[in-house]
């Protein structure tokens, strides 16, 4: 999940939170308010009704009704009363109180907030209550929650957009970090080292701290370019000046045959260190990318070469070699690495084949992608010699000579040339490389 | 022939002068840029070798030099594998050939008699060796007027063996000037003796050839 979308389910979330427990807390506190609005209003009605109060009008407000030395009136929809009772004795002092009670009046039950006022008047004690009805303020409490329950859901969403869409803008910089300075790079010579538009400080300092990375690497890659180059000349130059040596001795007419013995096996020793230090300077500058990749190869010419080159090998083990390329396709790329990278493949499809074994060279589309197939019938391979074919100075087969770097350069032109190698092989059957070329190149 | 040797390793360069020497060339050794600078500019050469990779500098400035005053002097280019891109880029230099190092003596040798060849205007088109001719226009060998037919591969040898006279060859250098500088070991397997013996067989019709002899265990060499 990207950050941008945790961030706002966050946010979001964090808000609901919020919401619900004030939604949660607001029956409470407009339970509250609602009562201090109506403890005020009795208050002033009672204020009222004692002002213009005598003895009088208690006994008229009493026995007008009837005998239960009660007085009480109501307004027509039952949402106010007063109701005025003669309690049994005297208080001596005068005493208010809320409380909310439900009351039956004309058959119909309803809550209500209801100021309770005692009072002695004359030596007799009386209460006084005036009720206020309270279910107009329950409905009012549920349209209200209702109300707000909308509101609330409206600002989650769109602040949650709003949010995401901020959040956005403000990763933008990254993103485009990661695609134009880290994805796009294959190598730091093309390193794009423009500053990249930021407001947030973190990114400019990514950028800057990016930059300064690939500085670093860059200069590295040069070193590694530079010595290179001298290696291949300091080594080289004495092993040529010790093959040049042994080769003027080998003239020397009184050495007996054990020295002649010597000086010859020095001299391979020598070539096979010429061929290791070649090769591994040969992966090197493959992998630093210090060759161009702009010839069209055409694959059946490249073949009919080879197959000229390794005509003497193919002969001596008495191998059929079956040239079956049909397919008409044409490759960008570099002639010399390709030309390697046949030429060891089929090298080791002859130095590890049977006597009046096969070699077969085939091709076909798959996928829209061309796939090269290069199958011998030699001594095959098992699944643990497999895993390994590609590693650097690794000998399948020890009783061959080698230095087990042919594969590894296979391996390293083809990812020059993004082509995947798939190998499959069966003990004393025969082993087959698959190259699949990258679909993108085909016949420009 | 004048042949000045531009090589910042001493004793490498002695060692190519005394092959040289032996064959009758006239060598001079410049250690840098500038000694070779100095050399173009007062002698006149018919080839220079030229090592790329030298101490004051590139000897790319000496082969530029070389281009700008003496178009005659053909340059034969040393180098190690990895001071340049490629073969190809040595030759669209301007280079006349290019061996890469380690190289055999004998390679070089051959390398200049088809130079010198060349300049000459192909006047040398024959060598002979004990009644046989071998034409080098044309790969053709023939043993007094008889034609002998040989392959591609077998004439190479011949003619390789021919001008390295009394000298052994060893498999592996003519292996190289057969099939070039391959980067894949392979001294165990001695293709180049299947064509040698073919080779012999063909002579052998002709006239005895105990000339060419067979050297134990490493190569193989014509006495004249």
């Amino acid at each position: 999940m990207k950050i941008k979308h945790q961030l706002a389910i966050f946010n979001a979330l964090t808000r609901l939170l919020v919401i619900l427990v004030l939604w949660l807390m607001l029956p409470v506190l407009i339970e509250k308010v609602v009562f201090k609005h109506i403890n005020k209003g009795l208050i002033e009605k009672k204020q009222k009704f004692i002002e213009h109060i005598d003895k009088e009008e208690i006994n008229d407000f009493i026995v007008r009704k009837d005998s239960s030395e009660t007085y009480a009136s109501f307004s027509t929809l039952h949402n106010e009363f007063l109701q005025l009772s003669r309690l049994p004795h005297a208080l001596g002092k005068s005493k208010t109180e809320f409380i909310t009670e439900p009351r039956i009046i004309e058959e119909e039950e309803n809550d209500y907030r209801i100021l309770q006022y005692q009072f002695d008047y004359e030596n007799e004690g009386y209460q006084l209550e005036i009720g206020s009805s309270l279910s107009e303020i329950q409905d009012l409490t549920f349209t209200i929650r209702f109300f707000i329950l909308i509101v609330l859901v409206i600002i989650v969403v769109v602040t949650f957009l709003m949010d995401t869409a901020y959040i956005d803008y403000l990763l933008k910089p990254f993103y485009k970090i990661i695609d134009t300075k880290i994805r796009r790079v294959n190598e730091p010579d093309t390193f794009d080292h423009t500053p990249i538009n930021s407001h947030s400080a973190d990114f400019q300092e990514l950028d800057t701290v990016l930059n300064q990375m690939m500085d670093r690497i860059s200069g590295l890659f040069k070193k590694e370019k530079q010595f290179i180059a001298n290696v291949s000349h300091e080594l080289l130059t004495p092993i040529a000046l010790l093959k040049n040596k042994f080769e003027n001795l080998l003239q020397n007419e009184s050495l007996n045959d054990s020295a002649v013995d010597k000086i010859a096996s020095s001299l391979k020793t020598l070539d096979m260190l010429k061929k290791v230090i070649s090769n591994l300077l040969l992966i090197s500058r493959i992998e630093n990318h210090q060759y161009e990749a702009n010839e069209i190869i055409d694959f059946k010419l490249l073949v009919t070469d080879l197959a000229q080159d390794l005509e003497d090998r193919i002969e001596a083990k008495n191998l059929k070699f079956h040239n079956q390329l049909k397919e008409d396709f044409h490759f960008k790329g570099n002639a010399t690495l390709l030309h390697i990278l046949l030429y060891n493949l089929l090298v080791n499809a002859i130095k590890f084949n049977k006597e009046n074994g096969s070699i077969t060279l085939s091709d076909s589309f798959q996928n829209q992608s061309y796939c090269l197939f290069v199958s011998d019938t030699g001594i095959g391979m098992n699944e643990m010699q497999l895993q390994k074919i590609f590693k650097r100075f690794t000998r399948i087969n020890e009783e061959k000579e080698g230095h087990g770097l042919g594969l590894a350069i296979v391996e390293s032109i083809a990812v020059f040339h993004h082509i995947t190698i798939e190998v499959s092989s069966v003990t004393n059957e025969g082993t087959t490389f698959l190259l699949r070329f990258p679909n993108h190149r085909k016949a420009n | 022939m004048n042949i000045l040797i531009v090589e910042d390793s001493p004793e490498l360069a002695i060692e190519v002068k005394d092959f040289l020497s032996a064959s009758g060339y006239v060598c001079k050794i410049a250690k840098d840029c500038a000694t070779a600078l100095d050399e173009i500019s007062s002698n006149d050469f018919d080839v220079v070798l030229l090592d790329l990779g030298l101490p004051d500098g590139n000897g790319f400035e000496v082969l530029t030099a070389i281009r700008k005053t003496q178009s005659k002097t053909a340059v034969i280019i040393i180098t190690a594998r990895g001071e340049l891109d490629d073969r190809i880029n040595g030759l669209q230099l301007g280079a006349d050939d290019y061996l890469t190092k380690p190289f055999a003596l004998t390679e070089l040798g051959a390398r200049l008699f088809a130079i010198i060849r060349r300049m000459h205007g192909f006047t040398v088109n024959d060598l002979k060796v004990h009644g046989f001719t071998l034409q080098l226009q044309d790969y053709k060998v023939s043993f007094e007027e008889d034609p002998i037919n040989l392959t591609k591969k077998e004439f190479d040898i011949f003619q390789y063996l021919v001008l390295n006279k009394n000298r052994v060859i060893t498999r592996l250098q003519l292996t190289e000037h057969i099939w070039g500088d391959i980067l894949e070991v392979n001294s165990d397997s001695n293709f180049i003796d299947v064509h040698v013996r073919n080779l012999r067989k063909k002579l052998e019709k002709h006239a005895p050839i105990s000339w060419f002899e067979t050297v134990r265990n490493v190569g193989y060499r014509i006495n004249v």
